[in-house]
């Protein structure tokens, strides 16, 4: 909750958190929202924006607002699944890596260094021909490719925290491999793990985003962000304002997720907890009322 | 991310000081990285002071991915630092930052202003005085090999290589290429055709009546051929001289008309003893021979001076791309990199506005639901019939061909020969009959469920799917990347396919509906009385007063098939600058012949 209200003290983080509350409000209640039925094809096609279709429709006379809120769900849960399927199998290993032996790190090093090698987009087309075509098999396998990013960061904490002096005295009073990793290790390492996430949810946003573009992952008729913008650009001469909505969407989420991310490294750790003082004196400071010059009467 | 063909950008060094005695040349930005204690898991940042900092190394998945700068979680200990020492802006680093806008807006505007003035450069169709034509084809071929590339649409660039015994003129008929002329026996089962003298393939060997029979042997013999199937009239081939003398298995007038482009492009024996390298340097005796080929992507052809009727052909040299996007291929036009292009409906109003020659080639164009009546629903023919009455044509030809198309329950567009016009609209619209037929065959609104599976995707799928689901049956795209194998293999239920057509209507009529026609789902399946229909067609010479009465027959018994349902035929749009001269319009093909390109 300190991080949160930290968080929340920066006007970055405030903005980032109103976008995401607004974009998740959209994944939860936007095929409620959507004012028309996003699959229903009409003879009203290539339409201009109107009050009964306010961003216009599509090629097949289909509400584009509709199927823009529609589509909100499919683009937030899989960029969701990157982030946490990648956050699971990176971060857990990243940690084990420091304590579990010289064979698990030298292992876990060279998977991560292959993921790391592994282009996603083919990693992922193939997988799904392999799987068949779907956003889950899509997210999962880009996650695992993105893992080693959670991988080093957390590993990378865990190894600064593993060699200080207090750990050290912990292992000499016979404290557990666990009991550190609880007590010592894990508050060092959630805060760099909590900007990797928010900024992998901004990447799986782009990385949901290309793929959709591309149809891999969803299925037909499904509207998505990333679906919108392909459709869309193959009638740019009919409709030529008709990607700015679904890429402004994709754009500003992803922008928010960013912001997030930046929030929270500046505000945490020690030079975190100053930055946040420091904003508060100076808040009482200019909130206090002036002294006039040559004092007061 | 650089991009292909820009040149490699190279990035500015600043000196870092090591230890106060050393530089170490870096790339200004983001801190040096160099092997640390744990060089696999860390890297060292060099301090100002000269000290080491381990540090995660970036990941360049995520940075490439992402287009926004994004904080760098790893940095954490670098930033924080930063905002304990950060000091005022003075008047210099203020100065250094209005110059660095200053260069960042030039730099933006020179970047809009570079693309702007190229797109101004107008049509460019010939290069240092030839006449070149620059073609976007959507139909790039994937193999060269005719035999293995069969009678797609992609023949048409095929046939720029690769001649042919015949070619069909702008009535469709088959008129002689590189055979100078035909005749039949008198029963109608053999056929004589006559090479013209003194033609030679490009790689040299000559052109006569051995080479055509190493062609059709190979197309019906070569295990990876996909032409075999519409050669099971030819018995035997008899080589002597220039002349090539074919025993058929029945009576078939209609060999000429087959053995044209799309079914018999001849490549050089020598080149075609090796298949899998003629798939990628092909070798003929068409009009132009190949220079460049990088498969996939681009052609690169120089005009052939040993082409029999090179006299006609007035190109010097043609560059064959594969299309990009359909929405960039009129800026393309408009721009010079291309003159010549096929052109997505969407497109033509676009391009019409561009001021280029959009024009429309006759064709055999037509799309259908391919249904497996081997399996269920579709074995019970009132799942069919009802399908057949839930379709509506003319929303296929509306929001598909944008107005240049037209629809069609046969496959053959309205006009042509084998039109069977006591065959037209036989299924009209009617939502009402198709959900009565559904309950008559036990299905409730909703319970019927298909899964209609398609290569890539398609606005048709869509609209197959919102106008089955308006009478009740709920219908799943799947998209199948390997869709050709189950297709061809008979084993989907329900799919969709769009024909080209082919040169010989007897050759479309038993692709789509003989026991074994690749385009039939429901092999073995055959409707009634068909196969009679189409011997009699076959045993009719073309040139017979009642040859159209007989080939709208055989087409009215092959309709009777409930495989397939037939929706609209798409348009064959093209583009072109107008320097370039009207093509001949001869049905379905792309044929140079007399084509000029002013200005060479």
């Amino acid at each position: 909750m300190t991080m949160v209200r930290r968080v929340l003290s920066l006007t970055s983080g405030r903005i980032a958190v109103v976008i995401l509350v607004l974009v998740a409000l959209l994944a939860l209640c936007g095929p409620w929202l959507a004012p028309q039925d996003p699959l229903a094809t009409s003879d009203n096609t290539l339409a201009s924006a109107s009050g009964a279709h306010w961003l216009g429709t599509d090629y097949l006379g289909r509400d584009v607002f509709s199927r823009l809120l529609d589509g909100s769900r499919i683009s937030v849960l899989g960029s969701l699944e990157v982030a946490l399927m990648a956050l699971v199998v990176g971060a857990v290993p990243g940690i084990l890596s420091v304590y579990s032996g010289r064979a698990f790190e030298w292992l876990t090093l060279r998977l991560a260094d292959t993921l790391v090698a592994l282009p996603f987009l083919l990693f992922a087309i193939a997988v799904i021909a392999l799987l068949g075509n779907g956003i889950t098999q899509a997210m999962l396998v880009t996650g695992a490719l993105v893992s080693p990013l959670f991988y080093r960061v957390s590993r990378a904490a865990t190894l600064a925290v593993a060699r200080s002096p207090y750990v050290e005295a912990a292992i000499v009073s016979g404290a557990s491999v666990g009991w550190i990793v609880r007590r010592h290790v894990w508050v060092k390492v959630l805060p760099p793990i909590a900007v990797a996430l928010a900024q992998t949810i901004g990447v799986g946003f782009v990385i949901v985003s290309s793929l959709t573009f591309l149809g891999i992952g969803v299925q037909p008729p499904a509207p998505t962000w990333g679906g919108l913008l392909a459709s869309d650009l193959g009638y740019l001469s009919h409709q030529p304002w008709a990607p700015v909505a679904p890429a402004l969407l994709i754009m500003v989420t992803v922008w928010a997720c960013n912001l997030l991310a930046d929030a929270i490294r500046d505000v945490s750790g020690e030079a975190g907890r100053a930055l946040v003082d420091r904003r508060r004196a100076r808040s009482r400071t200019s909130t206090s009322a002036p002294v006039p010059v040559g004092g007061s009467r | 991310m650089p991009r292909a063909g820009s040149p490699p950008s190279v990035a500015p060094v600043r000196r870092i000081p090591v230890r106060g005695r050393e530089f170490l040349d870096a790339p200004t930005g983001p801190a040096p990285a160099l092997p640390c204690a744990d060089a696999s898991t860390t890297h060292a940042r060099i301090r100002d002071d000269g000290s080491c900092e381990c540090r995660a190394p970036l990941l360049t998945l995520p940075r490439l991915l992402l287009p926004f700068s994004g904080p760098d979680p790893i940095r954490e200990n670098e930033m924080s630092a930063r905002l304990t020492i950060r000091r005022r802006p003075d008047a210099r680093s203020a100065r250094q930052a209005g110059g660095l806008r200053v260069a960042a807006l030039g730099t933006a505007f020179v970047a809009l202003l570079v693309p702007a003035l190229s797109a101004c450069g107008g049509s460019a169709s010939s290069s240092a005085g030839s006449a070149t034509l620059k073609w976007a084809s959507s139909y790039f071929p994937s193999h060269w090999d005719p035999v293995v590339s069969g009678s797609g649409a992609q023949f048409r660039e095929l046939a720029l290589v690769y001649s042919s015994l015949t070619r069909t003129d702008e009535e469709g008929k088959a008129v002689p290429d590189l055979a100078e002329s035909w005749e039949y026996n008198a029963k109608g089962d053999g056929i004589t055709f006559h090479v013209r003298p003194g033609l030679k393939f490009s790689d040299g060997e000559p052109v006569d009546g051995a080479a055509v029979k190493s062609a059709i042997e190979r197309a019906q013999k070569q295990k990876n051929s996909a032409l075999f199937g519409d050669l099971t009239s030819i018995g035997s081939v008899k080589a002597s001289g220039l002349d090539v003398t074919l025993d058929l298995t029945q009576v078939d007038y209609q060999i000429p008309q087959l053995l044209g482009e799309r079914v018999l492009q001849i490549a050089s024996p020598k080149a075609a003893a090796n298949p899998a390298k003629l798939d990628q340097n092909p070798v003929g005796a068409g009009p132009f021979v190949i220079d460049q080929l990088i498969p996939g992507t681009k052609a690169v052809l120089r005009k052939n001076p040993d082409y029999w009727d090179a006299k006609n052909i007035h190109i010097d040299d043609v560059e064959l791309v594969s299309a990009p996007d359909a929405s960039t291929v009129v800026s393309g036009l408009q721009t010079g990199v291309y003159n010549f292009a096929d052109l997505d409906p969407s497109q033509a109003s676009a391009a019409e506005k561009a001021g280029l020659d959009v024009f429309s080639q006759p064709g055999f164009n037509a799309s259908n639901i391919s249904l497996n009546v081997n399996k269920a629903p579709f074995d019970d023919d009132r799942v069919v019939d009802a399908l057949r009455y839930a379709v509506n044509r003319k929303e296929f030809v509306d929001k598909l061909t944008f107005g240049h198309g037209e629809s069609t329950d046969q496959p053959f567009p309205k006009g042509y020969v084998a039109y069977d016009a006591k065959s037209e609209n036989a299924y009209p619209y009617d939502p009402a009959k198709s959900k009565k037929l559904l309950a008559e065959a036990g299905h409730r609104p909703g319970d019927l469920k298909l899964n209609l599976v398609i290569p890539a995707e398609d606005p048709q799928a869509e609209i197959v799917q919102s106008q089955l689901a308006a009478v009740g049956i709920k219908v799943t795209i799947k998209i199948d990347k390997n869709w050709a194998t189950p297709f061809f293999a008979k084993d989907l239920a329900f799919s969709l396919y769009s024909t080209t057509g082919r040169d010989s209507a007897v050759q479309t009529l038993t692709a789509h509906f003989g026991p074994n026609g690749p385009l039939n789902l429901s092999t073995p399946y055959e409707p009634d009385g068909f196969k009679e229909a189409v011997a009699k067609v076959r045993q009719t010479p073309l040139d017979a007063p009642d040859y159209a009465q007989v080939l709208q027959a055989a087409t009215r018994a092959g309709l009777e098939s409930k495989a397939l349902i037939f929706t609209f035929s798409s348009p064959n749009l093209f583009a072109k600058s107008k320097t370039l001269s009207d093509l001949p319009k001869n049905p379905a093909h792309i044929d140079w012949t007399g084509v000029k390109i002013a200005g060479s």
